[in-house]
């Protein structure tokens, strides 16, 4: 019986080593020391909670970070000096460069990291030296190679180092383009877009397409980006246009039908061109005020509009006889007039319908022969 | 000194013994190499802009020619295909990309297989895999029997067909002088765009899967090289696949596997040899018997 007792508290002395031993020895151990390199993220030897003197570069991992930055507070062009001594200053076109990104994914085509604040130089994260070992990220000639190249050799298919790089010798200097201080050699014309663009396609029965280009824009709000998602400077300005690859019929309906997609063939395939949307064929002219409006502020079911409810008060929920002022139609009501009910000349309510004066007047008047009251400087409805 | 008949068989047998020994160390001594440290190179054709300057190191490095880098500039050379020859061990050439019809390029070079089919057609050795990842040729050993160029399933090695006297197969040397001191090969170090990145094989697998999950969009999801022909020191990255390009479809497996598995398992423990000898002795033997029958027979007669 002691026998057994004896093994049984051994047995618990041992238990209890075994668990406790590890628990001790990490106690005891030293703090872990991290295997990465401190000054990866940090700029001072002390990095302190209050003073972590972090680096502003995406550490870990490549990060996509944009800030709330305004094109309005970045330069119009700049000078690219650091290769002075072996070349002629590069003269860069910030502002035509940033107008044709727009087209593209905007800032982020360049600048993939732009926190809130300072825009980091590319040298802050990427090395100028060319023994770097971080084999993720590019050292700083060839970030600054991939950002214009890329783009350049798309379009121009030209790679000469003299497109960007002057040489800093004598007599070497005509062989670059005509005007130094420009990049692209001349002035990137004004993007105009066009008002419409006509296509002949292939569908017998209505070949003509008419696209309302600008309709499209100031009507129902689009960005360029919006359609010209993937557009590239090569796009346009390939000076081989064998690039160019013929769109298949699923491609070419594809962007239409984002919107379009329940709408029968006749939306957009005719015998001939089509005029432009006009408010008046809904029979709604739009007056001075509701013409200045976003389609969507009276038509708020996204982008398929549906006819509206003509009452006045269907959006203007607050007007009634006592604080509805007659003189925003154009019309100063005479005090005969402004004392009588509202249906009194406008039937049923029906407000966009000419006003009957048939119930009092025998004349044959009109609202528009004999006004009741003053014409104001506001027009119409 | 005279050699009897039996002193020369100990002779033999005692140098086909080392032979074996000394074949089964060479073989061994063939692929021993942990090819995930090795050096290779990550071409990543998506970043190239085809500018050629890399041509143009490599020539300089090798003193191939001395041509003027402004004379690289010319892209008129794209219009033909361009293999590497005996004075450019690596040429870019131009494709178009069938899906965006943009043109993109390639860079071609040997591609210092991990287990290199030239180095095992090699009748005399002067091709050999280095730990540093590079395939080295020895002109000094080479016969110029140029088997080396028909067993490469890329095509790449050269030979001096206009040097009268020492004719020598060319092709990439990996920059081996500039890989002893530490450093990148010359076509790594000149190239403005960085698509060209120098690392032991497995970084730059690594780096060459991170790039095509960050930009699925623009990379076709295959690393080349990584797995064809039992893996490459240099490996490429590309927009489109690369069937019809450059770089030709091949198995995962690698060329030499099939033929040395025949060879060196007949040849194992010397067996074939000591079976024709075994069987010529039989016959000898048995021939002798009966001719010492007849002889006796004779006699009796």
């Amino acid at each position: 019986m002691t026998k057994n007792r004896l093994l049984i508290l051994f047995a618990i002395v041992i238990a209890t080593g075994i668990v406790a031993l590890p628990l001790l020895a990490q106690r005891n151990s030293p703090v872990a020391m991290p295997t990465t390199d401190c000054t990866r993220c940090h700029t001072c030897e002390v990095p302190t909670l209050r003073e972590p003197c972090l680096k502003s570069c995406p550490r870990t991992e490549m990060v996509h970070q944009q800030g709330n930055h305004n094109l309005q507070d970045a330069p119009d062009s700049m000078l690219l000096s650091q290769l002075a001594d072996l070349y002629q200053p590069v003269h860069f076109n910030h502002k035509v460069h940033a107008s044709m990104a727009q087209m593209g994914t905007d800032c982020a085509t360049c600048h993939h990291y732009s926190p809130p604040g300072k825009i980091p130089p590319c040298s802050d994260c990427h090395s100028a030296s060319s023994e770097s070992t971080d084999l993720k990220k590019p050292n700083l000639k060839g970030a600054y190679h991939r950002q214009c190249l890329s783009c350049h050799r798309e379009w121009s298919h030209d790679t000469k180092c003299v497109l960007c790089h002057i040489p800093n010798v004598e007599g070497l200097m005509k062989s670059a383009t005509e005007d130094p201080t420009d990049i692209i050699g001349k002035t990137h014309p004004v993007i105009t877009e066009p008002v419409k663009k006509v296509y002949q396609t292939p569908y017998k029965p209505a070949p003509v397409v008419t696209f309302q280009h600008k309709e499209h824009i100031d009507l129902f709000g689009f960005r360029c980006v919006d359609c010209h998602e993937k557009e590239n400077c090569g796009n346009c300005h390939d000076i081989e246009q064998t690039s160019k690859i013929k769109k298949t019929q699923e491609q070419v309906h594809a962007i239409c039908n984002d919107c379009h997609k329940e709408d029968a063939c006749s939306k957009c395939h005719d015998t001939k061109e089509r005029p432009g949307f006009s408010h008046n064929k809904t029979g709604w002219p739009l007056n001075q005020y509701h013409n200045q409006l976003d389609c969507w502020a009276c038509h708020p079911t996204g982008r398929q509009i549906s006819k509206l409810n003509s009452m006045c008060i269907s959006c203007h929920k607050g007007w009634n006889q006592a604080n509805f002022k007659h003189a925003v139609t154009g019309l100063l009501l005479d005090e005969v007039h402004a004392e009588m009910e509202c249906s009194d000349c406008h039937a049923d309510h029906r407000y966009e319908a000419d006003p009957k004066c048939d119930d009092c007047h025998d004349d044959g008047r009109t609202a528009k022969t004999a006004p009741p009251g003053m014409r104001t400087k506001h027009s119409g409805r | 000194m005279s050699f009897t008949r039996r002193d020369l068989f100990k002779m033999a047998a005692v140098g086909a013994a080392a032979s074996v020994g000394g074949n089964l160390q060479a073989s061994d001594d063939a692929y021993p190499i942990d090819c995930s440290q090795t050096y290779g190179v990550l071409v990543d054709t998506v970043v190239c802009i085809g500018c050629r300057k890399c041509e143009w190191a490599c020539n300089n490095e090798h003193k191939l020619s001395t041509t003027d880098l402004k004379t690289f500039e010319d892209k008129s050379v794209f219009q033909q295909h361009r293999r590497p020859v005996d004075n450019a061990y690596t040429v870019v050439n131009e494709f178009k990309n069938p899906e965006t019809a943009k043109p993109y390029t390639i860079k071609v070079q040997c591609m210092h297989c991990n287990q290199p089919a030239c180095a095992s057609a090699c009748i005399v050795g002067a091709l050999k895999k280095n730990r540093l990842g590079s395939v080295d040729y020895d002109a000094w050993k080479c016969i110029g029997c140029r088997y080396c160029m028909v067993a490469c399933p890329f095509q790449v090695p050269a030979y001096e067909y206009n040097e009268a006297l020492k004719p020598r197969v060319m092709k990439c040397t990996f920059c081996l002088d500039r890989l002893e001191e530490g450093r990148k090969p010359a076509c790594v170090g000149i190239c403005p765009n960085e698509a060209l990145t120098f690392g032991t094989r497995e970084q730059l697998i690594d780096l060459a899967k991170e790039r095509i999950k960050a930009k699925p969009e623009l990379y076709f999801n295959h690393v080349y090289g990584e797995k064809e022909v039992g893996g490459t020191s240099w490996m490429y990255l590309a927009s489109t696949d690369f069937i019809n390009t450059e770089l030709p479809k091949l198995t995962n497996d690698p060329i030499p596997h099939t033929t040395e598995t025949i060879q060196h398992g007949i040849f194992k423990s010397f067996v074939p040899p000591l079976a024709l000898y075994g069987l010529l002795g039989l016959i000898m033997h048995s021939l002798r018997e009966n001719k010492e029958d007849k002889e006796s027979d004779d006699e009796r007669s």
